[in-house]
């Protein structure tokens, strides 16, 4: 990557602002972090970022207010905003005032790695993927069937789409909360199928990784799930 | 406020009931003045009709030729002043043959009608030249072969005069009663309301502290006393509703905190002294665990504040339980196929059990209860899924969910249903989830119109049942 994106944070809670600006930085983007809504906007302005974390509830200023002002000027910058204020019409009002994506927190760090790549993306669209590879695992999504070793794998069509999701996810940590709204298009928040997710994945596992050495398939504990090649 | 609209009640009524007893008053004295009129006239009708009879038999033709009347009879020779009968007779050609001193020489009822008196006694009202009106009989009599027309009469003054003080007694008679009543019905009206003064004032004190508080009920069988009742009602819901409202949130601080102390816990353990990188690990996965509970019991505690407060009729569509339930099944299906439980649906009449609910809230609650089913039930066992149609109850379905688990300790088939309920059975200790599971599902059930319980006959596994509204032939 010639130019790494940069991020610019703006979230008045320092520690949540500190973890944020930490693990953006290690995914490997030039993160800058501001605590109140005019710091900020001086920041939206001088480092001119690609992508903006938007925490809602600031002192002095509300997160919309900044937001209006940013689209109202025509700034050209990704907005997601981060924010425990989280029923559809706060969804609403976010992304009908100029957000590209909206977050409730609690949120998963995962899920906010899998958005912000998303949206940086969004504006220079790949070409549709047909084939991944990660070790000696091979997806050809255009006749869905995956191999190991030459070998394939027999998979129903749920077990074939969460490989592809974690295929597609790159080795980042998957979580239960994106497994659920993404392979299994839960919307909602409240239904109870971790243990559904959980079986699936042990099903999967049993398939694609028992019968082999290189154990391709983690748990992260407390995290998700992550499909790769395990570190040396 | 005008005169016409005064602001309170108790004026109101009693105008109202004074403007109806005018009205009734008016209409009774008009009757009464007409009917009283009427029986006056007629016994003066009657009176002239003897007088008629009486004269005719004191006629007489004098040797002159000229019509004379008896005078004779007059104990005294004064007396007759004292009649006040006005007579004419006539001939049939109009010539006036005689005419009685109290006339003063005025004519009486002018020229001869068309066959005046000729079948009876005509009776009619004239009008004497000096204005005075006069009650009129006329009556053909035969004498000594003349034909004469007898006109007798009374003037009216004296019964108009009797009548007019009738009048006027009335007339100052019904507003003095109009007055008295209009007093009394407010008096009356005041002594009435007075216990819903005291009412208001009472009801205007009571706040959230005192919710204890009830009104008096003065009279249980009346209007007031029905509505004592009633507001007393709705202050033991609201103080129930309230204390439930107090409990749960101290229920809710107590299930954040039991997984913030372990947060802690863990955290401050790690911390204590150097580990190496595994034990690390796993402090930090088992306080990412952590958070998704405190997570899980945020969300439940929201989506139960939404489901309390969606008003029945919004966001409702029609379908087909047993699909909903199939549809669950399918998302569980890798579930119910790992424990190898079999699912056996008895369904004496697919199809027909539309109901008309909010889908997604719905789902929720099925889905909850499956869950519980297959979580409790024992590996290798069936999950029994029947529905069932009441005859006698055509409007509704139930349907009942029975596992093969452990089952409901036979005082518990009710308090399952509380939030952050957890059993103290030994079975199922290692298996709670947020405890609010089956609190949601039986709001939602309710929102729904249904209801929700365990079999408490049941003695080897759980038998959940849903009753639900169903919508036929939609």
């Amino acid at each position: 990557m010639a130019v790494r994106p940069k991020i610019l944070v703006i979230e008045d809670d320092r520690k949540m602002s500190a973890a944020l600006v930490a693990g953006l930085e290690a995914a490997g983007y030039d993160v800058v972090a501001a605590n109140s809504a005019e710091e900020g906007f001086f920041l939206v302005h001088r480092m001119h970022p690609d992508l903006l974390l938007l925490d809602l509830t600031l002192p002095q200023r509300n997160g919309l207010d900044i937001l209006k002002q940013i689209r109202e000027e025509g700034i050209d910058v990704r907005v997601l905003i981060l924010t425990s204020h989280n029923t559809v019409e706060d969804r609403v009002a976010g992304l009908t005032t100029g957000a590209d994506d909206y977050m409730g927190k609690p949120f998963s760090f995962p899920e906010l790695m899998a958005r912000i790549d998303a949206l940086l993306r969004r504006f220079l669209p790949s070409a549709p993927v047909r084939a991944i590879q990660i070790g000696d695992l091979d997806i050809d999504t255009r006749t869905r069937v995956a191999t190991r070793h030459g070998e394939k794998l027999d998979l129903t069509q749920r077990e074939f789409d969460l490989l592809l999701y974690l295929a597609e996810n790159n080795g980042r940590t998957v979580s239960r909360e994106m497994l659920a709204r993404d392979v299994w298009r839960e919307t909602s928040r409240y239904t109870p199928i971790d243990n559904v997710i959980d079986v699936q994945v042990a099903r999967l596992r049993r398939k694609m990784d028992d019968p082999f050495t290189v154990k391709l398939l983690q748990t992260v504990r407390g995290l998700g799930f992550s499909l790769r090649e395990p570190q040396p | 406020m005008s005169l016409l609209r005064p602001a309170n009640l108790r004026s109101r009524l009693t105008l109202w009931y004074v403007a109806v007893l005018a009205v009734l008053l008016l209409v009774y004295a008009a009757l009464v003045f007409t009917f009283q009129y009427g029986v006056l006239t007629r016994q003066l009708a009657h009176d002239e009709v003897q007088d008629i009879v009486t004269v005719e038999g004191l006629l007489y033709f004098d040797t002159s030729g000229s019509l004379q009347l008896h005078q004779d009879y007059f104990s005294r020779p004064q007396s007759h002043v004292l009649v006040d009968r006005l007579m004419e007779v006539r001939d049939l050609d109009g010539n006036i043959l005689y005419r009685s001193a109290t006339l003063h020489d005025m004519p009486l009822g002018g020229p001869n009608r068309k066959a005046e008196g000729d079948t009876g006694f005509d009776e009619r009202v004239v009008r004497l030249q000096d204005g005075t009106h006069v009650f009129l009989v006329s009556h053909i009599h035969v004498l000594q072969g003349h034909v004469l027309l007898i006109r007798l009469g009374y003037s009216l003054k004296p019964l108009r005069i009797r009548m007019m003080q009738f009048l006027l007694l009335l007339l100052v008679a019904i507003p003095l009663a109009l007055v008295l009543a209009g007093a009394a019905g407010q008096m009356i009206a005041r002594k009435a309301l007075r216990p819903l003064d005291r009412m208001a004032i009472r009801a205007g004190s009571m706040t959230a502290n005192n919710l204890s508080d009830r009104l008096e009920v003065p009279n249980p069988n009346d209007e007031l006393g029905q509505m004592a009742k009633v507001f007393n009602h709705l202050l033991d819901r609201l103080e129930q509703a309230f204390s439930q409202l107090q409990r749960f949130t101290a229920d809710a601080a107590h299930e954040l905190r039991t997984p913030l102390a372990a947060l802690r816990t863990v955290g401050e353990v790690a911390l204590e002294r150097e580990h190496d990188e595994e034990a690390y690990r796993d402090a930090l996965g088992n306080i990412l665990e952590e958070t998704q509970r405190l997570s899980q019991t945020i969300d439940s505690l929201l989506l139960l504040a939404r489901a309390e407060t969606t008003q029945p009729g919004e966001q409702q569509t029609i379908f087909a339980v047993s699909e909903l339930t199939q549809e669950i099944l399918e998302l569980l299906s890798i579930v119910i196929e790992e424990k190898r439980v079999t699912v056996i649906e008895e369904n004496d009449r697919p199809g027909r059990a539309m109901v008309k609910a909010d889908r997604s809230l719905l789902r929720v609650a099925i889905l909850n209860v499956l869950h519980n089913a297959l979580k409790f039930s024992p590996p290798a066992s069936v999950l029994r899924i029947t529905y069932t149609y009441d005859e006698a109850q055509p409007e509704t379905m139930r349907i009942a969910f029975q596992d093969a688990g452990p089952g409901i300790a036979a005082g518990d088939t009710e308090r399952v249903f509380e939030r952050f309920f957890t059993s103290a059975s030994p079975h199922t200790a290692t298996q709670s989830g947020t405890g609010l599971g089956l609190s949601i599902t039986r709001l939602i059930v309710n929102r729904s119109g249904g209801e929700i319980y365990f079999d408490p006959q049941m003695d080897a596994g759980a038998r959940c049942v849903i009753v639900l509204p169903t919508v036929i032939g939609a």
